[in-house]
C-alpha cells in the first residue's frame, strides 16, 4: 500500500511503499509542485529505483527555478539507500 | 509472478515465516523488484511468468528468478553508473541494477534454452 499527498502546510508526505508500480501515482502529485517543499518520509517504508528516479526528475525540474525538495523524517535503512546512489548529495536531508 | 504486489505478498510471508531481518528484507526486496521490473521491461512482449525461489542455506539467502522464452540480456553486465554526477547530470538508467550490487553479496546471469536465470545471494546480519 502507497499513499502520497499534498498535506495542509502545502508540503508532500509519503507512505507504504514506494515501488515501480506507484510511479504513475507520485508523478500526479508531485508534477504540479512549482516551489520548495518538505517531503515527509515518516511513514514510507520502502523505495526502490522507481521512486528514487520520480524524486529526481522532480528535483531537476525544479532547480530550474532556484527550488528544491527537502527530505525529513527519513529512516535508516531508506537513508542508506540515498547514500548508496549518493542522492545524499543532490538532496538536503533533515 | 505477475505483478509486484504479488511478488512482495509472496516475499513478506517467506521472510516472516524465516524471522529475516529487516534490512536484509529491505535488500531483498529490493533485489527481486528490479531484476523482475528488468525482466519484464526488456521482455515486454512475453506473457510467461516469472518464476522466483528463495532457498534458506548456511550462508544466508539464495534466490532466483527465471523468465521462459525470452533473449537473453545479462544484467551482471551492465555498466556502473556514476554517482558522483552533478543533480543536472545524473540519469535514471541503470541505477536499480547499482543499488542491487551494492546492496547483495553476489550476483550470477544464467541463459539456457531461452530461459533466463538470475540468482542473487544475500549473508545474513549484513
Amino acid at each position: 500500500m502507497f499513499n502520497i499527498y499534498v498535506n495542509e502546510t502545502g508540503n508532500v508526505a509519503l507512505s507504504g511503499r514506494f515501488d515501480a508500480s506507484q510511479v504513475e501515482s507520485a508523478t500526479k502529485v508531485l508534477n504540479p509542485i512549482q516551489k520548495s517543499v518538505y517531503v515527509d518520509f515518516k511513514d514510507l517504508d520502502y523505495i526502490s529505483s522507481a521512486g528514487l528516479g520520480i524524486l529526481i526528475m522532480t528535483q531537476k525540474r525544479l532547480a530550474e527555478t532556484g527550488n528544491s525538495l527537502t527530505l525529513i523524517n527519513v529512516n535508516k535503512m531508506i537513508r542508506d539507500i540515498f547514500h548508496i546512489a549518493r542522492f545524499d548529495l543532490i538532496f538536503k536531508i533533515e | 509472478m505477475t505483478s509486484l504486489d504479488d511478488v512482495f505478498d509472496f516475499l513478506g510471508l517467506y521472510m516472516a515465516a524465516h524471522n529475516i531481518e529487516a534490512s536484509v528484507a529491505y535488500s531483498v526486496n529490493l533485489a527481486v523488484e528490479e531484476f523482475f521490473t528488468n525482466m519484464v521491461k526488456y521482455s515486454p512482449e512475453n506473457h510467461n511468468d516469472i518464476i522466483i525461489s528463495l532457498s534458506m542455506e548456511s550462508h544466508g539467502l539464495t534466490v532466483s528468478l527465471v523468465d521462459s522464452d525470452v533473449e537473453p540480456f545479462d544484467v551482471t553486465q551492465t555498466g556502473d553508473v556514476d554517482t558522483a554526477k552533478l543533480l543536472h547530470e545524473r540519469k535514471v538508467g541503470g541505477l536499480g541494477i547499482h543499488l542491487v550490487k551494492q546492496m547483495v553479496d553476489s550476483v550470477s546471469y544464467e541463459y539456457v534454452n531461452r530461459h533466463s536465470k538470475i540468482t542473487f545471494t544475500k549473508n545474513l546480519g549484513k
